[in-house]
């Protein structure tokens, strides 16, 4: 007779509603008329956000070492985690808004039948009518659900697990856009491909480190190393592999190459979701590891770390100077902006992580929040993405084009932005910890990724608008929502960003 | 002082058949072939299981991957292709494969060589069904049930990407 670990119910709730939602949701796709689905499947799967979001307010703050790890040592629900599931249901709550949709386009950003021939009759049809695919709310949820559990992971094979659970979702969701599809295929091709072997490289590091320590979970691989039993090569070379694949999912130079073809190819809400969650669960993962599984090394990985973070942030300013479109040009931001987040990581201890804590909602909801706004810029073949078609856009629409210019201004880092607060509190924190070279790095690359984001700025209100500019369409209810939200939350933390901080502060703390 | 048992010589000898097959994989230029010769590596690793006493893993291992996948791959080459002979569009450089593989094989190989010629490996424990049984349901419970939800993201997927109506 085998029988269950003891399960902290209370404390799984939220990856048991998401689950439980995301199952139901399949359900749903089959018994509710098409009509009625898309409008049921977004108020639902808001519905469970909400729900999982209760139950980790319910238990943050009264988290102690005694009731942090549960299911069979599995998980760990400690203060840090709650604080990343927190952010990460905000940031897809608020990213769903854009998933949900309708009013830009009929039928929304998702194609209904993917499988029909790009370009065919049938596909100019279903561009132009079709109702859209659904199942995209039901694959997010599983998505959202893998990165909650990643999070809150206590052992690398949860981990591994909670990665492929996230990841898989997600190639899918990128192959679903309506418009240039051709691209949106080959993105989600070239994900799915470099994804799985990141996965592969990740494994082989679980493996490595299970010969060292023999156990996977962290507080033996911690003890182990502190003792320093066994050979420490098979340690090092394990954690080498493991951060291979948690850098390709950060999205961190050099394993940063999908980065644009992916960011431009999905379909936008994707994309934002992408952009916002993925790096906000990555990157929990990544601090788990470092802080609770491999502290025992005395951070020897500071300086291979070092230099990835100071080559991402150069790689992500440079060739996003050479942009010619917004959503790759955001891409390459996201790679500058996964090096500052490093950057944060390296500086360590309790500033360290409060800084990164406070950097991932900042960034998170500031560029949910630009790529819902490049849903509206429109013309006859959907989004017009592309540098040139944005000149003389502050002439047709003054209201979108300044929140973009605010939006980039937060991105560069201008006071008064969540995006000054954010590199503020990470640069100050790698002072703090020793690692003023890398400070002197950052700051270079944030000058020169100014640069880009302002040409931008300079062209939408200095050009005149041409033939070609495209109108910005009104948003619906949604997207206004979710570029309300993301604008006044980069407004409100650069303004007063005080309680997060402190929110972030005492989240900083995990549980061995 | 450790003696070489049979089972020793067995493991190393059935070890270099999964390796000679897993060339062959990648190597022939017949699709066909190369899942068979995956029929062959998949199996040896069963018997290298079975050698290591973990018989319910070798059976797993025979059932899904020779079993299932194998077949599924032959389908699959089957049903998009089904290619006769050799398949001449796969001729690709070899150094660049040979490099990577050849670099990671033998960095690999100096690693283990190099840390469990101090350490040793202590015998590894029985892999009954019984063993692994209380293993997945006891402590990797949890785990264990996120695959199968995976299991159903995938399938949700695959009928998204491969669906199209049947009128019109």
């Amino acid at each position: 007779m085998v029988k269950l670990p003891p399960m902290d119910y209370a404390a799984i709730m939220p990856l048991l509603i998401l689950f439980g939602a995301a199952c139901l949701g399949v359900l749903i796709e089959a018994f509710v008329p098409r009509r009625a689905r898309n409008i049921t499947q977004l108020l639902f799967s808001l519905a469970a956000v909400i729900a999982a979001m209760v139950f980790v307010v319910k238990r943050a703050g009264n988290v102690t070492a005694a009731n942090a790890i549960t299911a069979g040592g599995a998980i760990t629900i400690d203060k840090a985690a709650l604080f990343l599931q927190g952010s990460l249901l905000v940031l897809a709550f608020v990213s769903l808004l854009i998933f949900g949709e309708r009013t830009l386009e009929q039928g929304g950003a998702f194609v209904a039948q993917a499988a029909v021939t790009v370009g065919s009759e049938k596909d100019k049809e279903q561009a132009a009518k079709s109702l859209g695919s659904t199942e995209v709310y039901p694959l997010a949820l599983f998505s959202l659900a893998g990165m909650l559990l990643f999070v809150a992971a206590n052992d690398l094979l949860t981990m591994f697990v909670a990665l492929e659970v996230f990841s898989l979702p997600l190639y899918l969701l990128c192959a679903l856009a309506r418009r240039k599809r051709l691209l949106s295929q080959e993105a989600a091709l070239k994900y799915f491909l470099l994804g799985a072997y990141a996965s592969a490289f990740f494994l082989f590091g679980v493996a490595l480190v299970y010969g060292y320590a023999k156990a996977v979970d962290f507080a033996s691989i911690h003890t182990a190393a502190a003792v320093g039993a066994g050979n420490i090569t098979l340690l090092i070379t394990g954690l080498g592999l493991l951060a291979i694949g948690l850098l390709f999912k950060v999205a961190a130079a050099p394993f940063h190459v999908w980065t644009p073809d992916v960011y431009q190819g999905a379909p936008t809400p994707v994309t934002a979701f992408m952009a916002a969650c993925t790096k906000a669960a990555a990157f929990g993962g990544l601090i788990r590891v470092l802080y609770v599984g491999f502290d025992g090394l005395g951070w020897q990985f500071t300086p291979v770390l070092g230099a990835i973070a100071a080559l991402t942030v150069m790689v992500g300013a440079v060739l996003a100077v050479t942009q010619t479109d917004l959503k790759r040009l955001l891409a390459y931001s996201s790679v500058a902006n996964a090096g500052y987040l490093l950057i944060g990581v390296l500086a360590g201890g309790q500033l360290g992580l409060q800084s990164v804590l406070f950097y991932l909602v900042a960034y998170g909801l500031t560029v949910i929040a630009a790529f819902a706004l490049i849903t509206l810029v429109r013309d006859a073949d959907g989004e017009a993405t592309h540098l040139s078609r944005w000149a003389g856009l502050g002439a047709r629409s003054p209201l979108f084009a300044g929140i973009f210019t605010f939006l980039l201004l937060a991105f560069a880092g201008i006071p008064l932005t969540s995006g000054f607060m954010a590199k503020l509190s990470v640069f100050g924190a790698a002072v703090d910890g020793g690692q003023t070279w890398l400070v002197i790095f950052g700051v270079i690359s944030s000058i020169i990724l100014a640069f880009p984001y302002l040409r931008v700025v300079v062209m939408m209100w200095l050009s005149e608008p041409g033939e070609s500019t495209p109108s910005v369409s009104l948003p619906g209810v949604l997207t206004s929502t979710a570029l309300g939200v993301g604008t006044i939350a980069t407004l409100v933390l650069g303004v007063a960003p005080g309680l997060l901080l402190d929110l972030a502060d005492k989240a900083a703390a995990f549980i061995r | 002082m450790t003696v070489i048992t049979l089972a020793d010589i067995m493991f190393g000898a059935v070890g270099l058949v999964a390796v000679g097959a897993a060339l062959a994989v990648v190597s022939t230029s017949h699709l066909v072939r190369a899942g068979l010769w995956l029929v062959v590596t998949l199996g040896a690793i069963a018997v290298e299981f079975l050698l290591l006493r973990a018989e319910f893993v070798a059976w797993v291992q025979v059932l899904i991957y020779v079993g299932a996948i194998v077949v599924l791959l032959l389908f699959a080459v089957m049903l998009t292709k089904a290619p006769i002979g050799r398949s001449t569009d796969l001729d690709r450089p070899i150094w660049p494969a040979l490099l990577v593989g050849a670099g990671s094989g033998l960095g690999l190989a100096t690693l283990f060589a190099w840390v469990y010629a101090s350490d040793g490996i202590s015998a590894p424990p029985v892999g009954s069904a019984e063993k692994l049984g209380q293993n997945i349901f006891r402590d990797w419970v949890l785990p264990f049930e996120v695959l199968s939800v995976l299991l159903l993201a995938a399938l949700v997927g695959a009928i998204v990407l491969s669906k199209k109506d049947a009128k019109s």
